[in-house]
């Protein structure tokens, strides 16, 4: 790992431990630190990526890995708009800012190091870090249903680090190293022993719970519904991507394991995934909760990312980490402004909610844009990650799986679009007599990602150079 | 007249004539059965004396004609089992002579003596078609047996629920002997045996067929149903006769006959029959260990004992068979002996509820000393005969290589001492209640079977080498075994460390459960019972919703409305489908996710165990 | 031959049953750390740098800062409530049960690790192992403590105030 993506991780773990002490006192400086870290951050990988040198070279300049990158700038810019939103969202909710933003940007720093690391063992260490900042952001307000929310979190994917660490032994013992190189040279020499194949399908058990692939899912619905609403968005926008869909897909795409032993592993991922899909949008279309149907929503997602991952083919990789990408944007812009509602309507209860759209237009038009990227409409992001998918599954031959995840995606369309009429559209309902938009503090994050979704799907041949160039051709053998 | 008319001829002749024995005669009814059963114990030991020297009685007659005899030959093993059903008629009538409780004295010495000639038949006979005659007159008399015990609505229906899971099992039965017969081209059990059939097509589907006769005649399980329910709607001495002793004694018997004598089996059966002896042990321990009736906790056990048995003849080795016929007349001796027991309690307490009792030790020391001894055998702790017919399955389980199947042993064997433990503590040692300040000790006619018994099992223990010398060595000759070691003898090694650590273990765990229960004994397997995900399956059982019985007699309306409803069903699919599907499966994701933490961690667990299993079949461990 | 390793192995035990017996949770959490200095004290005579490494920083060090911390800020507040402490006395019960199966099963394989550490040379030394190749652990390790400090902090601010 060079240092220059080392900083993307310490600066915000400085930042984290310096906050307690500048802000004891005034919370408004504990906000101003860490929106300032995450701006500069961004920032600095927003030019790292889309300097002029490096369009103009069609990023083959870059050196470093661009999974990482991407990673890198999707967590900042995630991290940003919940901090952001955060910080007018707070008050009176009894969230001590003295130690909120510093577990946030401590989660922002074990996300960096998630995505940096270069060998398993660290990689399962920040994921640790990770789940213990994350139980106590689930909790920050002073919600009954946060606490609940964060032990079943705990709970539950619990089961989950027993097989990474049981993964972590068997591969110590049967290959002797962490490192992703050295692993994946072993792998790719064709002299793997089934006991490395087995530590790694361990592994892959461990993060597909995290991940909250159907069955193992349970907990996210409950986690996300009870934690306090700016963390359920960071929750569902990026960390147990970052503690789970990473993995797998890294794991799937470092290791072309499902070519040369364990052609059965891929076969279990890719049926996982097609289950998400199904469980995940069956499940959404009757929620009364708002947060609760993006919840399964969100399940239904991360199904298409682990269909593409179990496929393994250069094509598939370049769908699943964009929409990896895609998912963080558009789950964040549907969370916020769930919390923006709730702020404004005092309710997300959907039977209680509707006509929305005349009192909040920016927070309706924001979820729209979000909610239709999501379904796959084009010409937004979403479209282009799910035709990739699509079509690089029909290439491979499953033709099954490429029949059903369009007709699923049609599905999320109608959830979607109930959603959208029961709580904007429609009748007035009295919370809607009674709320008004709310500020734009709380706008901007959405506003911009919802500017990120449409540029991203407008400027796709770009980011499809980007993918091919530094993840298809190099890490996909 | 030959000998082996007797034990078969008289006991039916005098259980007729008990019939017509007017009501107002005292003790003679009682008098008339003992006098027949011990008449029929001596003839037994006449017959076995010289089948030990390998001349065997037989009795031929000729019945249906082609090929299709009478005949009955007590060789070295069925000579054993008569003397065992002998054994146990005696003692079972000499103990009902004073039990108050066990239905008119009419009906059961009647069904006694005609159960015991049955079971005499049964041992005895040679012709399968013999053998299922007495088989299936066994039925007949088990109906009436708990239906006569007493005058509930309760009893009548516990014993329609044993007649019809017998009475299936018997069917498969019949299409197995006769499947057999067709087989082998002959009836004799003995001219099969000169040329054993062998499992290939047809002739596993009749090993099947007779062995699920055997099984439930043993009372395996899935068949067990109707013994726990029979202990709660049944009496004492019936207990102890039937399910504990004729049943399981029959059972094995049969089960060693067809495993051994008749077929060759191969590994596959091997592993089936050793897998339904070790669910057996652990289902049955289980649902034992949390009872809070006497009579009912033994029944499971007696379940539970069924799964060593099995599991000892499942080996297919002549160690662990030689345990398993071992642990057969072992446990007939010690579980006859603590039905005894709990009849003696019920008798003199009045009830069998472990909450109600305490204290007893003082009251009645010499049913407490049997039920100690007995207890201790059931829980195989040396040196009484329960840990030697143990030691035996366990080394012939281990000879298999299967090592999953001692576990599953031992730990049975852990959970059996914990519920004696249980038991024990709760009846005859914890603080006696007011109510039994009066509670004085059994009558003589009621202790002195469970003396015997108890030194059965002392004898059986310290001189492991006298059954084993007269009854188990020749009833394995009798099946062309020949065990390489030695079948009795004390050994201090791994197993009995092994049985240390299970003893310890047992001890451990009751303690735990009983501080847990805060000193009230009867509550002491409550850490088990209510634990989280094992208190929802012990719910499930105790609501028998894990009965094949009961679930099969409560679909019966349901199938009948659903004959009606098919029709229906077919408008429906043209009208409403699309929609309530979409409804349904919402729903059923909606009331799926609800929350629970066990029903989440149930599915987690079971999830990542199937995703290991699966990706470990192909490129992982293999 | 009595070896300091089964006094070491002794110690570790008896170090394990206090920290699970002992009434105090200070005694307690002190115990414990005192096991896992052992159990790395244990790896590393068996050649196993790295996991007595990981052993000595992660338990011995972090771990018991968080308990520590922990019980610091409990003590204040709450009276220690009554506890049914028989399955704790239960616990040398157990742990005869486990040294005789031990005995049973274990036996050759502890000669064998014997052997193994006598004949076996020692490795680099802690240092430089730790901080040549698992910098970024390190970091990983940092960066719990920090999250681990933020959440006691903030976890047991909002029980204070809830209170």
């Amino acid at each position: 790992m060079t240092i220059s993506l080392l900083q993307y991780m310490l600066i915000p773990l400085f930042s984290a431990l310096l906050i307690p002490f500048v802000a004891r006192r005034r919370g408004k400086l504990a906000e101003i630190f860490a929106n300032v870290t995450l701006l500069a951050g961004l920032i600095n990988i927003g030019w790292t990526l889309l300097s002029p040198a490096v369009l103009a070279s069609g990023f083959s300049v870059l050196a470093e890995d661009g999974f990482s990158l991407l990673m890198v700038l999707t967590i900042y810019l995630v991290g940003l708009c919940v901090s952001f939103f955060s910080a007018s969202y707070g008050q009176g909710r009894g969230v001590n800012t003295a130690y909120f933003y510093p577990l946030l940007l401590v989660s922002v720093a074990a996300m960096c190091g998630v995505v940096t690391s270069t060998d398993f063992f660290t990689l399962y260490i920040f994921v640790e870090v990770l789940a213990v900042a994350s139980f106590a952001l689930i909790t920050s307000d002073d919600g009954r249903e946060g606490v609940e929310g964060a032990i079943k979190y705990y709970l539950l994917t619990f089961p989950a680090s027993a097989a990474i660490m049981l993964g972590l032994a068997v591969m110590l013992l049967s290959a002797g190293t962490f490192s992703f190189d050295s692993i994946r040279i072993i792998v790719y020499s064709g002299a793997s022993a089934p006991a490395l194949v087995f530590s790694l399908s361990l592994l892959l058990l461990g993060f597909l719970v995290k991940s909250g692939v159907v069955p193992f899912h349970v907990w996210t619905p409950d986690a996300y519904q009870g934690a306090y609403a700016p963390v359920s968005a960071f929750l569902a926008g990026i960390v147990t991507k970052i503690s789970g869909v990473y993995a797998v897909v890294r794991i799937a795409m470092f290791l072309r394991l499902f070519e040369t032993g364990a052609f059965r592993l891929s076969e279990v991922l890719m049926f996982l995934g097609m289950v998400s899909i199904a469980v995940g949008a069956i499940a959404a279309m009757k929620q009364d909760d708002l947060k609760r149907m993006l919840a399964f929503s969100s399940v239904s997602q991360i199904g298409y990312i682990v269909l593409a991952a179990g496929l393994a083919t250069p094509l598939a990789f370049i769908g699943a980490v964009f929409h990896l990408f895609n998912h963080a944007t558009f789950k964040t812009v549907l969370f916020l402004n769930s919390a923006s509602l709730e702020k404004a309507a005092g309710t997300r209860d959907m039977t209680r909610l509707g006509g929305m759209e005349h009192p909040m237009p920016w927070t309706s038009w924001t979820s729209v844009i979000a909610m239709l990227s999501t379904a796959g409409i084009p010409p937004l992001s979403g479209f282009w990650s799910k035709l990739i998918i699509i079509i690089a599954l029909w290439d491979a031959g499953a033709v099954t799986y490429a029949v059903l995840a369009l007709l699923f995606s049609a599905l999320t369309l109608a959830y979607f679009l109930i959603m959208q009429r029961r709580i904007f559209f429609g009748k007035k309902s009295p919370a809607a007599e009674t709320a008004s938009e709310v500020s734009p503090a709380l706008l901007a994050p959405a506003v911009l990602m919802s500017a990120v979704i449409v540029a991203a799907g407008l400027l796709f041949p770009y980011f499809f150079s980007y993918l091919a160039e530094t993840i298809a051709s190099r890490m996909v053998l | 007249m030959n000998l082996l008319s007797i034990p078969v001829l008289l006991p039916l002749a005098a259980g007729l004539l008990i019939l017509a024995i007017s009501d107002r005669t005292r003790w003679l009814r009682e008098l008339l059965a003992i006098g027949v059963t011990a008449v029929c114990f001596l003839a037994a030991l006449n017959a076995l004396a010289p089948a030990l020297l390998g001349q065997h009685y037989q009795l031929t007659l000729p019945w249906l004609g082609g090929g299709m005899d009478f005949s009955l030959k007590a060789d070295q093993l069925s000579a054993f089992l008569l003397l065992a059903v002998s054994f146990f008629s005696l003692l079972v009538s000499f103990y009902a002579f004073s039990f108050p409780d066990k239905g008119k004295a009419k009906w059961f010495y009647f069904n006694v003596l005609l159960t015991q000639s049955f079971a005499a038949g049964a041992a005895l006979a040679d012709s399968l078609l013999a053998l299922l005659f007495f088989w299936e007159g066994l039925l007949v008399f088990l109906y009436t047996f708990i239906a006569l015990s007493r005058d509930t609505a309760g009893s009548r229906a516990t014993a329609m629920k044993a007649f019809l899971i017998n009475g299936v099992t018997d069917l498969c039965l019949l299409l197995g002997i006769g499947l057999t017969a067709y087989l082998a081209g002959t009836m004799s059990m003995s001219e099969i045996s000169a040329e054993k059939l062998t499992l290939n097509g047809w002739g596993g589907l009749a090993y099947v067929l007779l062995l699920i006769g055997a099984l439930s005649k043993a009372g395996a399980i899935p068949f067990h149903t109707w013994i726990p329910d029979a202990a709660v709607d049944s009496s004492a001495p019936f207990m102890a006769y039937v399910p504990a002793a004729i049943d399981k004694l029959l059972g094995i018997y049969f089960l060693a006959r067809i495993s051994i004598y008749l077929f060759q089996l191969n590994g596959a059966m091997q592993l089936v029959l050793m897998t339904i002896g070790a669910l057996t042990i652990i289902i049955a321990v289980m649902m034992a260990f949390v009872q809070q009736d006497y009579k009912r906790l033994l029944s499971y056990h007696a379940v539970s004992q069924t799964g060593y048995m099995i599991l000892g003849i499942g080996t297919l080795n002549p160690i662990g068979i030689a345990g398993g016929l071992f642990h057969m007349i072992n446990h007939a001796s010690y579980k006859s002996c603590l039905f005894m027991t709990a009849g003696a309690v019920e008798r003199q307490a009045g009830t069998g509820d472990l909450g109600k009792l305490g204290g007893l030790f003082r009251a009645m020391p010499v049913t407490a000393v049997c039920f100690v001894i007995a207890a201790a055998a059931i829980s195989g702790i040396a040196p009484f005969n329960g840990f030697f017919s143990k030691e035996l399955i366990y080394k012939g389980t281990l000879e298999t290589g299967w090592l999953s199947f001692f576990i599953a042993a031992e730990v049975g064997s852990l959970l059996t001492l914990a519920s004696f433990l249980k038991l024990g503590h709760s009846v005859f040692f914890d603080k006696r209640p007011d109510e039994l300040k009066d509670v004085s000790e059994a009558p003589f006619s009621m202790l002195l079977p469970m003396l015997v018994l108890a030194a059965v099992c002392v004898v059986f223990g310290f001189g492991a080498a006298i059954p084993a010398a007269y009854l188990i060595g020749p009833a394995l000759d009798n099946l062309s075994l020949f065990p390489e070691h030695a079948l009795s003898g004390f050994h201090f090694d791994n197993l009995y460390l092994v049985s240390v650590i299970v003893i310890l273990g047992a001890v451990m765990n009751h303690v735990y459960g009983y501080s847990a229960a805060r000193g009230k004994a009867s509550k002491s397997s409550d850490h088990i019972h209510y634990a989280p995900v094992l208190g929802w399956l012990y719910a499930l059982a105790e609501k028998r919703f894990f009965d094949p019985y009961e679930q099969l007699m409560k679909r019966v309306p349901d199938f009948s409305a659903l004959l009606y409803k098919a029709d229906r069903f077919f408008d429906w699919l043209t009208d409403g489908l699309p929609v309530a599907a979409a409804g349904r499966l919402n729903d059923l994701s909606r009331r799926f996710h609800s929350g629970s933490y066990p029903a989440y961690m149930l599915l987690m667990g079971l999830a990542m165990t199937l995703f290991v299993l699966f990706t470990a079949n192909s490129g992982g461990i293999k | 031959m009595i070896e300091y390793r089964e006094f070491l192995y002794l110690a570790v035990t008896l170090c394990a049953l206090a920290a699970v017996m002992s009434r105090n949770m200070l005694t307690a959490a002190i115990s414990l750390a005192a096991t896992s200095i052992g159990v790395a004290l244990v790896l590393f005579d068996f050649r196993a740098p790295w996991a007595a490494v990981f052993e000595l920083s992660v338990c011995a060090g972090l771990i018991t800062v968080l308990f520590i911390s922990a019980v610091s800020l409990l003590r204040k507040e709450e009276p220690f409530f009554a506890e049914d402490r028989t399955r704790f006395r239960l616990l040398p019960v157990f742990a005869l049960i486990v040294a005789i199966g031990g005995w049973i099963a274990g036996w050759p394989f502890f000669e064998a690790l014997a052997d193994y550490a006598r004949f076996g040379a020692r490795g680099q030394s802690l240092g430089s192992m730790l901080w040549e190749s698992r910098r970024m652990d390190l970091l990983g390790q940092i960066a719990m403590l920090a999250a681990g400090v933020l959440v006691i902090n903030s976890v047991f601010a909002a029980k204070k105030a809830g209170k």
